[in-house]
């Protein structure tokens, strides 16, 4: 039963992490930060409550906020390349992220002793739930509390003036800021709240494993959370939940069954998804690309499938 | 209304545009043509702000609009369609033009606005111009999923509906059959109607002649003629520059003259 | 700071600017491959490390410099391979589509190695690595020479192809204008496999020489070198060949320079502010691909 109730917990922080790349995915942006995000939020987090004693609300809100406030910063800068170097670009934030926790040296004397991030050896002693008695349920309600939260958010937000404008940009940036659109404004603000969801999932997720380290926040940490979007389908948020219990649950359970091989089949799986569905797994009828590449490839823009005269 | 002042850009070897004049006044509908590579397109995105000029200025309502983004100049008053059309395709129709008339009383692009007050005015605007293009049943299908009329027609709905008193339509005609054009020709009329003003960058030299006012007319990247469609198509220069002219050296001439 | 302190720094980043070169080859795998689909191969460095790890398969019955050339050769497969399975049949117009199925061939490719080795590094011949020449103050190891030798001529092959032959002209018109090029008669899909081929070449000599230079394979290798072939693609300009060759240096000199100042565990933080500041100021790379009217 626990093991399950394990499994649920860590399908609700990441599907709070594909629900950060949602955001930004949805303006036509490729981000591979949200590791990042996650990890400021997961530090910050932890260093409130362990450190600084504080409870856990506060502590989340502001592991959020912090994590909100860097995305604004380096997406301005970042966000004015588009493409293969936004992803590099990324890439490099989310890599100095993960450096700079990994020689992060930082403790505090407590009647249980030292506590604090140090360095190579990760941020342990994040024991804010078993000090308060939490049980595993307790846990598991708060996360999905927040996940159901956060999907209701982006769910008004899409269908909301916002939702139509980051569609827009996501579609065709020349026509949009033709049609007036603030390119900027509108990738920059996805960003930051996308930012500021990573934020809190990481929070949690520290809370959730009261140990972590630098190696939990790696590139490829960053490649499943968006993956989990581009797997479910971009249009639907629903989309992405279904990714995420699919794609953890073949990992966590998988084991079971492939024993050493499920990573192996983990890519594999990947790769088959993506040719049979390359809209995502809830979107369109089904459509074998296989047979109908040649017959209807668009000519044209590859980002945006517009045809050109 | 819109002055072009000495406007040139170069891309590399390339004069696209080399040094042009010319303004358009309010509430007329001027028509730009010119032989294809003649820089009217390049003119166009220069005015919407797609490029930046290499030299010159271009000066809207008084206002150098030189250091504007193209969205900045979109909400100053300045709309444009595309030559090869570009919609928002995973969008529906509705949202095509919601989009762009949304944008009009939010800033950042959504995060300021307020929440309830003007939405259904834009939604009333929305439905109109739904009916002006002729696309009510289909309000909710996706933009990539039209046909090419239609398509034309949606994006040049989407340019007024921003509210912009000046409209750059980029070859609008480019694939319409007759009945299409004389369709768009009424519309375009009834823009000028609803007392926009219009810059007509066009092939199809009927719709020209019939609906501008005036016409200016470019060739290899310099303007050699201006004025009444009538007058504009008796000029030498310009039946040399679609025509070819009776000797090479006096096509040279009067290009290398204007 | 010392003499001795200057001639260390000097040495190292001599050293970095040698290693760079394969850096460099991975920067132009990657801007290749990009060049001509207009997509990103995430899986290229994988691959890369993939076919050095095949050549040792003869490490045993054959000469270094054969292993070097199955290294490249199986690279070639493999980079056939790539494109058969993540490019050639997805719809061009999914871009998210294809750098999804990259990173799935990432995954299935790593843990591939994981499984073949038992996760254990393995030990990879270098070159004339006893030999060691004297410039003045300097030290020159031979092996990494050697290894910036190969890498040079191979960027010089690379560049007689691309300009001399008809491969090299398919591939350049098909990277322009690929529907044009259809109507002259070239084959897109033919021309698009074959720079994948080509590319997997040089990922395949890269990976053989990243494994010379460090003298130890390990599939630990294989997210660092995609990270950094990302990074010296980016500054070197996308599409741009001599941007790559470039910044391959440069990445692999200030790798060199910033754990001499700074040490190895803050490295690469330098590493990626320096792309940082490439992309504040020259966010088009260092050459950018020629870009046309729109």
């Amino acid at each position: 039963m626990d093991f399950y109730i394990g499994l649920l917990q860590v399908i609700g922080v990441h599907t709070l992490l594909g629900l950060s790349a949602w955001c930004i995915l949805h303006t036509g942006q490729v981000s591979l930060a949200q590791g990042g995000f996650f990890a400021i939020g997961a530090y910050t987090a932890g260093m409130l409550t362990a450190m600084a004693g504080w409870s856990l609300g506060p502590s989340l809100f502001i592991a959020a906020l912090i994590a909100s406030l860097i995305a604004i910063a380096i997406g301005f800068p970042a966000l004015r390349v588009k493409g293969l170097m936004l992803v590099v670009a990324t890439t490099a934030f989310a890599e100095i992220v993960r450096l700079v926790f990994f020689n992060l040296k930082w403790q505090v004397q407590t009647p249980n002793g030292p506590i604090g991030p140090d360095g190579g050896l990760g941020f342990g002693g994040i024991r804010y739930f078993p000090a308060n008695a939490w049980s595993g349920l307790e846990i598991l309600t708060l996360i999905w509390c927040l996940v159901a939260g956060v999907m209701s958010v982006l769910w008004l937000l899409d269908r909301s003036r916002i939702g139509t404008l980051w569609r827009a940009v996501g579609e065709d940036e020349v026509a949009a800021q033709s049609a007036g659109i603030n390119l900027t404004a509108a990738k920059v603000s996805a960003f930051g709240i996308g930012g500021a969801i990573a934020g809190l999932a990481g929070g949690i997720f520290s809370h959730n494993t009261t140990h972590i380290e630098h190696g939990n926040f790696t590139i490829l940490l960053a490649t499943f959370a968006i993956a989990y979007p581009i797997i479910g389908g971009l249009k639907s948020l629903l989309g992405t939940l279904i990714a995420v219990i699919f794609i953890q649950g073949f990992l966590i359970e998988g084991l079971r069954f492939l024993g050493d091989w499920r990573s192996l089949l983990f890519g594999a799986m990947i790769l088959a998804i993506m040719l049979i569905r390359p809209t995502g797994l809830l979107s369109a009828p089904l459509r074998l690309p296989l047979f109908n590449s040649k017959k209807n490839a668009p000519i044209g823009n590859a980002k945006t499938g517009a045809h050109h005269a | 209304m819109l002055k072009v002042e000495n406007l040139a850009r170069y891309f590399g070897g390339i004069k696209a545009v080399d040094g042009i004049d010319f303004d358009i006044r309010r509430g007329e509908i001027l028509g730009l043509i010119g032989p294809n590579g003649s820089g009217k397109s390049t003119t166009v995105n220069l005015i919407a702000g797609l490029y930046a000029p290499t030299t010159g200025r271009v000066i809207f309502e008084g206002q150098d609009i030189q250091k504007l983004l193209p969205h900045e100049r979109a909400n100053l008053g300045i709309a444009r369609t595309f030559q090869n059309i570009r919609l928002f395709g995973q969008l529906s129709v509705w949202q095509n033009l919601w989009a762009a008339r949304v944008v009009r009383e939010t800033g950042w692009s959504g995060l300021k606005q307020r929440w309830f007050s003007t939405a259904t005015q834009g939604k009333l605007e929305t439905e109109a111009y739904l009916e002006f293009c002729g696309l009510e049943h289909k309000r909710d299908q996706l933009a990539a999923n039209l046909a090419f009329g239609e398509q034309r027609r949606l994006e040049l709905a989407r340019a007024a509906i921003s509210g912009a008193p000046l409209l750059l339509l980029d070859e609008p005609a480019a694939g319409m059959n007759s009945e299409e054009i004389d369709d768009l020709d009424q519309r375009i009329r009834k823009l000028r109607d609803q007392g926009k003003t219009i810059l007509l960058i066009e092939h199809h030299m009927e719709l020209v002649m019939g609906v501008c006012d005036r016409v200016v007319v470019l060739n290899f990247g310099r303007k050699i003629a201006e004025g009444k469609p009538e007058e504009v198509q008796q000029d030498a220069q310009v039946q040399a520059a679609y025509l070819g002219s009776d000797s090479d050296d006096a096509f040279m001439q009067a290009a290398l003259q204007a | 700071m010392a003499w001795i302190d200057f001639l260390d720094l000097v040495q190292s980043l001599m050293d970095g600017v040698m290693f760079g070169a394969t850096y460099a080859l991975i920067g132009i795998g990657f801007t290749l491959i990009f060049g001509v689909m207009h997509k990103i191969n995430l899986s290229y460095a994988a691959a890369s490390v993939g076919a050095a790890y095949l050549s040792l398969l003869i490490v045993s019955v054959a000469p270094t410099p054969l292993v070097y050339l199955l290294a490249a050769v199986c690279g070639g497969l493999l980079g056939a391979l790539i494109y058969f399975v993540c490019f050639k049949f997805l719809p061009l117009n999914q871009a998210l589509a294809t750098l999804m199925s990259t990173v799935g061939m990432l995954l299935v490719l790593e843990e591939a190695i994981v499984h073949a080795t038992a996760g254990m590094p393995q030990n990879y011949p270098a070159l004339f690595a006893d030999k060691v020449f004297n410039l003045g103050p300097f030290i020159v190891r031979g092996d990494l020479l050697f290894v910036f030798g190969l890498g040079c001529a191979v960027m010089v092959g690379l560049k007689f192809m691309l300009e001399k032959t008809r491969l090299g002209l398919a591939t350049r018109a098909v990277a322009q204008q690929p529907i044009a090029a259809q109507i002259c008669g070239m084959s897109v899909d033919q021309t698009n496999a074959s720079t994948f081929v080509i590319a997997g070449l040089l990922g395949g000599t890269a990976g053989a020489m990243t494994g010379a230079a460090i003298g130890v394979l390990s599939p630990l290798l294989t997210l660092p070198l995609t990270v950094k072939g990302l990074v010296v693609t980016v500054i070197g300009g996308l599409g741009s060949i001599p941007g790559a060759i470039l910044a391959g240096l440069i990445v692999g000199g200030a790798e060199s320079l910033f754990q001499f100042v700074r040490g190895v565990s803050e490295r690469d933080i330098y590493v990626m502010l320096m792309l940082f500041v490439f992309l504040v100021f020259r966010p088009n790379g260092l050459f950018a691909a020629p870009g046309g009217r729109d």
